[in-house]
């Protein structure tokens, strides 16, 4: 639109940067989450979506300057969705959770699609602290 | 069904190597150097542009307030045209009584969908169209408190609108297996927790991330109107529209969530095998109390911003300060803390105690007295004023006569014995949309068009916004008012066909102001039209505004703040210097007068 749009009142002072690519992949992350888990048959979905999410949350709060590294928060939200994953096949087949396994029922694959999904977050959270952040040629 | 999965599973392993690997070329947007910068988006002037990347990237990545208006104020208009163009086909097939157009199913699909839309996808985002763009203006903040928040508030709304419309798309393809929902905007239980297509999951979960961005959007307004606000901004002196935006977004923080959890609850029973709604579990009532708890407060989320709209507007072109401004600022609030004591007058007919049937009467019509304070204040704003009926302004006073049907008729309805006649019949249908067609829509074409030269740096075509205007109203009145007399003859509502027994409506009568009303939907139609050409016209050719004043408000020591700002612009594209000016609220003095340019390209509106 017009370029006077683009400027601050700010009294010359330059505002901070005006650009950031995280939300968009916030908020897609979340619908691609939500529709994985409720949609019957659409688990990989869920898995996607949710790392996503947790991804984009993480990215997001690096770049807002909250956390110094995103790694550690990208574990613990994977810890989190472990958790709701476990919590949601402990609803379905109580504490003897290996006989999960062996049940067919739907509930029971969304329990495991968001069990998969903070898995593979954690496991993400430990190689970039321990593979990325270790290598000397990737900058701050 | 393996097969499917694997598919799925490589598709969305896909998708989000794609993500990654644009995500990581964001190094590359991140370096973007003020040298390079300019070009792609006016590029007149270096001032500031090394903040934004060029193009589309631009509308993808961007967290500033006024270009996330810009998106939600597009949104909205998308969603008006679908949820029109949905209701158009509604009024055809209503303009004789049998099944002449389509069936049954289809129209509760169509119904389904203009109920939401209009709601969820054009009702709250048109109005956070503008206080993203002018609430931080008009507190003198530089953006809102938490700017990435604010962009995934928007991004959210996509989704959801995509979601919220999937079963038109996919009925088609899958043969009507996934078909839109027809669950009407209201989603009663049991009929919405029982009918098994998935649609209606699609749009409930639409439904729910439309909720989640009105929730986070709130939250950034009240930490903005509390924390941002320039030293010159206090309480006392805090405009009227922040202050309803202020008060709405406490309304969605105590709304929202509790639309959020009902509706969880809701595909839980569909999906996971629970019954909070089930007949024999919970109960259908208590959808149709979590609903409205949150129902009713969101018509005031709604109306309370449009309302701050034409108290900011009006008294610019009655040429005097808003009329009793702190007792509009004190019936926003008891507006807004009553509407939660109401929500059982949607309910009265479901045999709940008489008892407490009568105490939700009596908040009902208590919530018609800050009703009227607002509107007689409005009124004595005009009286004696020097008016000047731009349209804007004809907008805004469309705006208080539309108000004066839609809040008397509410009042009739919250009589208990009144309502148990009219309760679901065309009554209630034109009751509320005198309010939401009539005001909602109404404000927010005046903020449009009063807010055109800031946000496009064009000025809209007269002519045409007064055609736009007069067909509004002559159709909103001609539509709804036949809705409300369709209502005394005993016409039901949401019922695609009307070819019944004379015991229920008189047929002739009855078929004549359908059609009458199908004429004045046509008739609005076309004045949304000529909105939509002249807006998008006038943006390619309409003339530039080089004065910060285009409305000549100085004159009348009615210079806003927003305009100051949009003055300062002006001056430093031109690289003048720009005084400090004294903040005016609603029709403080103004300093700086030296500002005002020679020429006005856009003087007085015509009379
Ligand atoms: C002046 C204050 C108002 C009063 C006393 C009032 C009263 C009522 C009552 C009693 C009903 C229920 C009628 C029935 O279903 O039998 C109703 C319905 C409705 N009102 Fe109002 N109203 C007022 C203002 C508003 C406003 C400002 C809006 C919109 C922004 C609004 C939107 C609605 C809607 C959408 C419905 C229909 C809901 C449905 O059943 O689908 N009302 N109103
Ligand atoms: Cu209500």
């Amino acid at each position: 639109m017009e370029q006077r749009a683009d400027t601050d009142t700010g009294g010359g002072v330059e505002t901070p940067k005006k650009m950031s690519p995280w939300p968009l992949f916030v908020a897609v992350g979340l619908a691609v989450a939500e529709v994985g888990i409720v949609m019957e048959g659409l688990y990989p979905v869920a898995v996607a979506g949710l790392l996503l999410f947790v991804g984009s949350v993480a990215g997001i709060v690096h770049e807002a300057g909250y956390v110094a590294r995103p790694w550690k928060l990208l574990g613990a939200l994977g810890a989190l969705l472990v958790l709701a994953g476990v919590g949601v096949l402990y609803s379905q087949v109580g504490t003897d959770l290996l006989s999960a396994l062996a049940s067919d029922s739907v509930v029971v694959v969304r329990g495991y699609a968001i069990l998969g999904a903070g898995v593979i977050a954690v496991f993400g959270g430990f190689a970039g602290r321990f593979v990325v952040d270790a290598d000397p040629s990737v900058p701050e | 069904m393996a097969g499917e999965q694997l598919a799925l599973t490589v598709l969305m392993g896909v998708l989000l190597v794609g993500i990654v690997a644009l995500v990581s070329r964001y190094g590359d947007l991140r370096s973007y150097t003020p040298l390079a910068g300019g070009a792609g988006y006016g590029g007149e002037t270096s001032h500031g542009h090394s903040e934004k990347p060029a193009g589309l990237i631009r509308w993808f990545t961007t967290v500033d307030h006024k270009d996330i208006g810009i998106l939600y104020g597009l949104y909205g208009t998308i969603a008006f045209l679908w949820g029109g163009a949905a209701v158009m086909l509604m009024r055809v097939e209503l303009a004789a009584p049998g099944f002449d157009v389509m069936q049954a199913q289809f129209y509760n699909s169509l119904l389904t969908s203009h109920g939401i839309t209009m709601l969820f996808l054009f009702g709250t985002p048109i109005i956070a169209a503008f206080s993203n763009y002018f609430v931080p203006l008009l507190i003198g903040a530089d953006d809102m408190a938490f700017p990435r928040i604010n962009a995934i508030a928007f991004w959210l709304l996509p989704p959801a609108a995509v979601l919220i419309w999937a079963g038109f798309f996919t009925a088609p393809l899958t043969g009507n297996e996934i078909a839109p929902a027809q669950t009407s905007w209201t989603m009663y239980t049991p009929l919405s927790a029982e009918q098994v297509n998935p649609g209606v999951d699609l749009m409930l979960l639409g439904l729910h991330l439309s909720g989640v961005s009105a929730t986070m959007g709130a939250i950034n307004f009240i930490a903005t109107i509390f924390t941002e606000r320039s030293e010159k901004v206090n309480w006392a002196n805090l405009d009227i529209f922040s202050w309803t935006i202020l008060t709405q977004s406490a309304l969605i923080l105590f709304a929202f969530p509790l639309l959020g959890s009902a509706l969880v609850m809701l595909l839980l029973d569909r999906n996971f095998g629970t019954a909070f709604f089930a007949v024999d579990g919970g109960s259908p009532i208590l959808w149709q109390h979590l609903f409205w708890f949150f129902g009713h407060p969101e018509v005031y989320i709604l109306v309370l911003p449009p309302m701050g709209l034409v108290s900011w507007i009006l008294p610019k072109f009655a040429g005097r300060k808003l009329f009793g401004f702190k007792f509009v600022v004190y019936s926003t609030l008891a507006i807004g803390v009553l509407s939660f004591g109401v929500w059982a007058h949607h309910m009265f007919s479901t045999g709940i105690d008489p008892r407490i049937r009568a105490s939700f009467m009596a908040v009902s019509l208590a919530i018609a007295i800050p009703s009227a304070v607002k509107t007689f204040n409005w009124i004595t704003t005009l009286w004696n004023g020097k008016i000047r009926l731009t349209a804007p302004m004809l907008f805004c006073i469309g705006f208080i006569s539309n108000f004066v049907i839609g809040g008397i008729t509410g009042v009739f309805l919250a009589a208990i014995p009144v309502d148990l006649v009219l309760h679901d019949t065309y009554y209630v249908v034109g009751h509320f949309h005198y309010v939401v067609m009539g005001m909602i829509a109404f404000a927010g074409f005046g903020a449009i068009y009063y807010w055109y030269p800031i946000v496009t740096g064009k000025m809209y075509q007269r002519t045409l916004a007064k055609w736009h205007f007069w067909l509004s109203m002559v159709g909103t009145n001609i539509t709804f008012f036949a809705f409300l007399l369709l209502g005394y003859l005993g016409m039901p509502r949401r019922y695609a066909t009307y070819n019944f027994d004379a015991a229920i409506a008189p047929l002739a009568e009855v078929t004549s102001l359908h059609q009458i009303a199908t004429v004045g939907a046509f008739i609005l139609m076309i004045g949304q039209l000529i909105w939509l050409w002249n807006l998008v016209s006038s943006y390619y050719e309409g003339p530039t505004v080089e004065d910060g004043d285009p409305w000549n408000l100085k004159e009348d020591g009615m210079f806003g703040r927003e305009f100051q700002w949009f003055e300062a612009q002006l001056a430093r594209a031109d690289g003048g210097e720009v005084e400090d000016e004294e903040l005016v609220t609603d029709g403080g003095r103004i300093v700086n007068e030296n500002l005002t340019a020679a020429v006005r390209r856009v003087a007085d509106d015509d009379e």
